[in-house]
């Protein structure tokens, strides 16, 4: 018997690997959740006053690397999506949304995290840069339980600084400890040195892809940066999806003068070459995160429109659907109850499409200086800096180009795939 | 027959009017009512400080806005459209400037398309699932996958860099006006041909997949099935059968695109440093350029408008039935 | 006209052939593998097939022959190209707004004076041009200019002194909203600062000209400075419509250079004015000024010879260029300066009642330096700009020796210095969350930077994370250009980034000046009397020591005060091809006097 990959195979591999290398900071995360929950109990308005974003995502992200798998498993019989075979398409899918979930697990450090940019720029990929280690300040060393939560909460959350930390060539140490950047030798005293063994304490940073002309490490940003990608994907999707669908509805439902109007709006739209309005809008008005994902969502909703609008027409008249209205339905509930059902296939499969020129959107307005700028890292922002260092750091576009790529794939393949297995007509074949 | 073409031309145009009436004031009042506004150009400290306001007075910026809406409404209708802040020419000289090149443009790489991406769906459609078509499938997708930008910045760097055979950018060369007939035509075409399978690259793919993906639907309905029962030849099965059956969708998809390349392909220009469209309007709207903005809008509208048009009267045409459903 | 191909070309064409013939083959056998052997015998049978694709072979190669092959021109040795970003929209120097505008103006029309760049004062020359010679009056109340007689405009008519008084006149005239509009506040005028001309001018001779200046005022003579147009040409123009005239676009000029031809969007070319009398026979023919809008295209053309010479060269791409030993590089130094600025006033306060009071984050200038302290702008002038720019203590650039105070430092970066500084002004973390505070107010603020600027774009990233180490919490927005110069006449914003072009002579006035009614350029808002009383003195000496001292003193209160952190002067850096030669790139201009260049022979 052929030994078929089913997509649970996939998952619980990648779930070994993640608590195999991480192992450290898992249990770091534990111990700060454990903590944060004391101070919960015992001083809670102190407690909420340290969540932040990053607190957040921490724990949450922690939780859910326990939660998720026994979920899946007391649930094995309901999800059969699990036991589906294993393709290339659903390998990316799985893959973004494990780095949207488990970003702080899968990378460790801080996406905007940089230092000494004269020895870490621009490196190639898999270059590793030896770190040399200072003794921290350790006074607050208290022990009450903010303070332990504090302690706790530095070990786990990356800053986006180090002080305690510089990258070097090499070193020598007599007198005092010389060491070396890029040829030019700096002193400093042995005391300020951690030493192990009478050697000072070295690590090794490796740079997965390599890094960026700030000496960032491109691997974390790619992984967090498929989150704000996604956002965006989702984010304007979903409002294409809210204005289609309530502008189709009504247009169809009421007709007349609505559909009338409604009509010549998205023919207008449509006639107008969306590029510019998008464009226009995100020069007047700045390029925050809100804005790219409201103008994005905003230039998609009319194909949605003609869609549901369609459908709605056409089921208009029969039977079940007047008999649905007799019986008192709102208008809401006609909308959830006898149209959804209908349209679900080619609006989700419209919706997919969607989703994929969304992000090829994102990355082109940044081409054009308009996107989210440097400000998130997001894959389109990532190309748009990678850019001037075309001909000396070609894997500043290559890895989020090559990911753009395979995500618009993997989102079109899934689209095929989902309309090959729910679009009736097709399934004659 | 002819009374429900012209009946459908004239309620085509009335609802054509009404949507650039819609454009030119949806655009009016958004360039308006948003930040910065065209007297940014005289603000530096070489100049005077008064320059920047003594120019929004005489452009009449101070005005509440639908006092300008009104004013500007009234020079439309008498077909003016105002003077380019920037060109200090009226804007419909401006945009002839332009368009013409956009037009041509736009036309040679939509042909260019039509034809290439025709040829590869009917092949690949002959041995469905085969070798060419399976390999086909897959680039068509990567094609499309890619960005404009990325295609074309890379065939810049292979075709004009590496092999130096084309000229990475511009329309024409120095001593242009000291060429004969021929050889300017030559000029244009060395000029024009990267940037050409720059645009129709992405475009073909979404042609093909969408032609080959329609051929492969009507094949297998069953009057084909039926007609090959009764001995007809493949060839004409193709071409006088199928094909005519396919080819709507098409001409709907076709219409849409040809609608908008004509309003600006914006990225290409921009590679390219062609003077078309598409770089007029952004750089109009950056430079708060208010009656060129609009007029280039109306111009992209209304070519979109008519090529849907166009597109509109050959689907029916070719068929009876889609005539009704306008109609109606 | 000979034809010149590439050598690569001919064995491309083969390559090609041969490449596809053998596609064609591979694929052919793949479909038939039986059959290959018995095809092989009846070899008249491919025949067709070959000669159907044939017509396909002959396009594609017919292709490559319009591409690979171009026509050579005979008169391309005298000839320069310089690229620029974009096209001008008219010739009138009246309107010339834009860089390139004005530089284009510059080669077609000529100005009284010529100012060259002295090196060692750093300061400029005034030297001859449509005027022979000139002379102060003794109490400096009028200025007596004696032109040449030997100019021609390009009609044919000789340039004289109608001229200058013409251009005067409508250079003030506020219904044509020119370049100058309201800046002759030393000439007499009416109340909507338009010259007097009865009271200004005195044409005794077609060739000499004396003007005379607003008694109590302090002329200088930069002010007669700028490009003179015609009378005879736009005379007859209604004032109103000149911006829009034909005149613009066909120009009549006197300048070095006149306008060959103007390709809209794609070039502006140039040829040699024979009949000038700056003209030398060994000098460059022909200018063309070729607009490609792209960076990358412009780099790339340079690297092809298609163009000579580009400026605004990003550092990046120097060490690819400096490959080509045909380019030389040469940074043109100290014009333009980047600063992040700190609003030092509570603006919304001023805003809503006029009040002035000292901001809340930024009204202290121990705090302002903090700030300087902390931004770490050695990095980013050696990582990003490559070296190519120097650190800057304050407004007045390097290459201004004689006013430039050699003793000021620049504020290092020192982030325990930054620490306690701002400990000292109150600002502590208490609560432990990484952020400073004040009693209920966090150091928290906005940093707005213009869109499509990678340096500053790169400096705000640094910046951003510089600050977040000793508890600054910075937010950086992007906005476009335009809308950010509005939102700073506005007041709107806590602080912003954007640079400085500094003019040439010195002029500090109208950056610094506490008043915000008469001085709507102190963007910061930088409140400080003792400064104001140096400026006033600045603008009324004319001895050039004491100006200097003048100089000096204000900027150590600058320093001092630190009104905004000034980060580092920017060089431009311009690449062209070695065969110019005689060319000098001076803080003038690259393009300054290339009446003069003369090209190698090759």
């Amino acid at each position: 018997m052929r030994f078929t990959y089913k997509i649970w195979h996939f998952l619980f591999l990648l779930w070994l690997i993640i608590l195999v290398i991480r192992f450290e900071l898992l249990i770091n995360i534990y111990e700060l959740i454990i903590r944060w929950d004391i101070l919960l109990f015992n001083d809670s308005e102190t407690a909420f006053a340290q969540l932040n974003f990053d607190l957040a995502d921490n724990i949450v992200s922690g939780k859910l690397f326990i939660i998720l798998p026994v979920l899946f498993f007391l649930l094995r019989k309901k999800l059969s999506f699990l036991k589906e075979k294993f393709s290339y398409a659903s390998l990316f899918l799985t893959l973004l949304i494990i780095s949207f979930l488990f970003a702080p697990l899968l990378t460790n450090g801080n996406p905007d995290f940089y230092k000494n940019i004269g020895m870490t720029k621009l490196l190639p990929p898999f270059t590793s840069i030896k770190v040399l280690h200072f003794k921290k300040d350790e006074a607050n060393k208290g022990n009450s339980p903010l303070e332990k939560f504090f302690a706790s909460r530095d070990k786990v959350i990356k800053k986006s600084f180090d002080e305690s930390i510089i990258y070097i060539d090499s070193i020598s140490v007599g007198e005092k400890a010389i060491y070396y950047q890029n040829g030019i030798g700096k002193e400093t005293e042995k005391e300020n040195l951690v030493f192990i063994n009478g050697k000072p304490f070295i690590t090794g940073q490796m740079f997965l892809f390599g890094s960026d002309q700030f000496g960032r490490d491109i691997f974390t940003r790619l992984i967090y940066g498929a989150r704000i990608s996604l956002l965006v994907g989702f984010g304007s999707v979903n409002i294409s999806l809210l204005i289609g669908l309530i502008f189709g509805f009504l247009a169809g439902y009421i007709g007349g003068i609505f559909d009338a109007i409604f009509s010549r709006i998205t023919d207008m739209f449509l006639s107008f070459p969306i590029i510019f309005l998008v464009v226009l809008i995100l020069a007047l008005f700045g390029n925050s995160l809100v804005a790219v994902i409201g103008i994005l969502g905003f230039a998609g909703w009319m194909s949605l429109f003609k869609i549901v609008k369609t459908e709605v027409l056409s089921i208009k008249d029969k039977n079940y659907f007047i008999s649905a209205r007799l019986l008192g339905l709102t208008k809401s509930q006609l909308l959830t109850r006898e149209v959804l059902p209908v349209i679900i296939v080619p609006v989700v499969v419209n919706v997919i499409f969607l989703f994929g020129n969304v992000i090829i959107a994102e990355s082109a307005l940044s081409y054009l200086g308009l996107g989210l700028g440097d400000n998130y890292p997001s894959w389109g922002s990532m190309i748009q800096s990678g850019q001037e260092y075309l001909s000396s750091a070609w894997w500043m576009i290559f890895f989020p180009g090559i990911t753009l790529i395979f995500t618009l794939l993997s989102a079109n393949s899934f689209g095929i795939l989902l309309n090959r297995k729910l679009n009736p007509r097709l399934q004659n074949d | 027959m002819k009374n429900r073409t012209a009946k459908l031309l004239v309620k085509r145009i009335i609802s054509s009017i009404i949507i650039l009436f819609l454009i030119i004031t949806f655009i009016f009042f958004l360039v308006r009512l948003s930040p910065g506004d065209p007297s940014q150009k005289f603000i530096s400290p070489s100049l005077s400080p008064n320059l920047a306001e003594k120019v929004r007075e005489s452009l009449n910026l101070n005005e509440p806005v639908h006092m300008q809406y009104i004013g500007f409404l009234t020079s439309v209708i008498q077909g003016d459209l105002g003077v380019s802040y920037n060109f200090r020419r009226d804007v419909i000289s401006v945009i002839m400037d332009y368009l013409p090149f956009t037009l041509l443009f736009t036309t040679m790489s939509f042909i260019l398309q039509m034809i290439i991406s025709f040829v590869l769906a009917v092949k690949s459609v002959k041995k469905i699932n085969g070798f060419f078509d399976r390999t086909l499938s897959k680039l068509t997708l990567f094609l499309y996958a890619a960005p404009v930008f990325v295609t074309g910045v890379f065939i810049v760097f292979i075709f004009s860099e590496l092999l130096n055979l084309f000229p990475s950018s511009g329309l024409k060369s120095y001593d242009f006006q000291d060429y004969n007939f021929l050889d300017k035509i030559l000029d244009y075409l060395k000029h024009l041909i990267l940037p050409i399978i720059t645009l129709s690259l992405a475009e073909i793919a979404i042609f093909y997949r969408y032609l080959r993906d329609n051929l492969e639907d009507v094949f297998n309905k069953l009057f084909v099935l039926n007609l090959r029962a009764n001995g007809v030849f493949e060839r004409d099965i193709l071409f006088k059968h199928v094909i005519p059956n396919a080819i709507n969708p098409l001409i709907t998809i076709a219409g849409i695109e040809l609608g908008i390349m004509l309003g600006g392909t914006l990225i290409v220009e921009v590679v390219f440093g062609l003077p078309g469209m598409g770089r007029l309007t952004i750089d109009s709207i950056l430079t708060r350029d208010y009656p060129l903005v609009i007029g280039c809008s109306l111009a992209a509208g209304t070519l979109i408008i008519l090529a849907n048009l166009i597109a509109d009267i050959l689907k029916a045409s070719l068929d009876r039935r889609i005539l009704e459903g306008i109609l109606r | 006209m000979g034809i010149r191909c590439n050598l690569s070309l001919k064995s491309l064409y083969l390559y090609t052939i041969f490449l596809y013939t053998f596609i064609s083959l591979f694929v052919f056998i793949k479909q038939n593998n039986k059959l290959m052997l018995k095809l092989l015998k009846n070899i008249h049978n491919i025949l067709p097939v070959i000669i159907k694709k044939l017509y396909l072979i002959i396009l594609f190669c017919s292709l490559l022959f319009t591409g690979g092959c171009e026509k050579e021109s005979p008169n391309r040795q005298n000839r320069v190209i310089i690229g620029i970003s974009s096209d001008i929209s008219s010739f009138n120097p009246l309107f010339a707004f834009s860089v390139d505008e004005g530089t284009i103006s510059e080669l077609l029309y000529l100005s009284l004076i010529n100012f060259t760049w002295d090196e060692e004062k750093g300061n400029i020359n005034p030297g001859p041009m449509l005027a022979k010679s000139w002379e102060w009056s003794e109490d400096s109340s009028s200025i007596t200019f004696y032109l040449r007689d030997d100019v021609y405009w390009s009609d044919g008519k000789k340039f004289n002194a109608e001229d200058i008084v013409f251009s005067f006149d409508i250079y003030s005239d506020p219904d044509v909203q020119s370049r100058l509009y309201e800046t002759f506040s030393d000439f007499y005028t009416d109340e909507k600062n338009h010259i007097d001309i009865e009271k200004t001018f005195e044409v005794s001779d077609s060739f000499k000209v004396k003007i005379k200046f607003l008694p109590n005022s302090t002329p200088t003579l930069s002010e007669t400075v700028f490009h003179l147009i015609p009378k005879h040409i736009f005379k007859d123009i209604e004032r109103k419509n000149i911006a829009t005239s034909e005149a613009n676009f066909n120009p009549v000029t006197n300048g070095p250079f006149i306008l060959a031809g103007w390709d809209k969007t794609q070039s502006i070319r140039l040829k040699a004015n024979k009949n000038s009398f700056l003209y030398k026979p060994d000098c460059i023919d022909e200018l063309i000024f070729k607009i490609v809008p792209d960076y990358s295209s412009r780099v790339t053309q340079l690297k092809k010879k298609e163009i000579d010479l580009v400026e605004l060269i990003k550092t990046e791409d120097i060490k690819g260029l400096q490959n080509e030993e045909y380019l030389k590089i040469t940074p043109q130094i100290g014009r333009e300066y980047d600063y992040v600025g700190w609003s030092n006033i509570d603006h919304e306060l001023y805003k809503s009642s006029g009040k002035i009071k000292p901001h809340k984050l930024f009204g202290s200038p121990a705090v302002r330096r903090a700030l300087t302290y902390a931004i770490n702008r050695k990095e980013i002038l050696d990582e990003y700009l490559l070296g190519y720019g120097q650190l800057a203590v304050g407004p007045i650039s390097a290459i201004f020796k004689d006013a430039v105070d050699p003793d000021l430092k620049y504020y290092e970066y020192d982030l325990g210095k930054a620490k306690s500084l701002l400990d000292t002004e109150g600002w502590k973390d208490i609560d432990n969350n990484g952020i400073l505070e004040k009693g209920n107010l966090e150091f928290k603020f906005k940093l707005y930077i213009p869109s499509g600027n990678p340096r500053r774009s790169y400096a705000a990233t640094v910046i951003k994370n510089n600050l977040k180490q000793i508890g600054i919490d910075v937010a950086i927005e992007t906005i476009e250009l335009g809308v950010l110069i509005d939102n700073m006449y506005e007041k709107n914003m806590d602080s912003w980034m954007i640079g400085w072009y500094v003019p040439i002579p010195l002029n500090l006035k109208f950056s610094w000046y506490s008043d915000l009614k008469k001085n709507p350029y102190n963007f910061a808002s930088y409140q400080n009397k003792e400064a104001d009383q140096i400026l006033d003195e600045i603008s009324i000496e004319t001895n050039p020591g004491k100006l200097n001292e003048l100089y000096k003193k204000f900027q150590k209160i600058i320093y001092e005060d630190e009104p905004v952190t000034f980060l580092y002067w920017v060089d431009n850096i311009v690449a062209y091809n070695r065969k110019i030669e005689n060319i000098d790139i001076n803080p003038l201009g690259a393009i300054h006097h290339c009446w003069e260049w003369t090209v190698k022979e090759q």
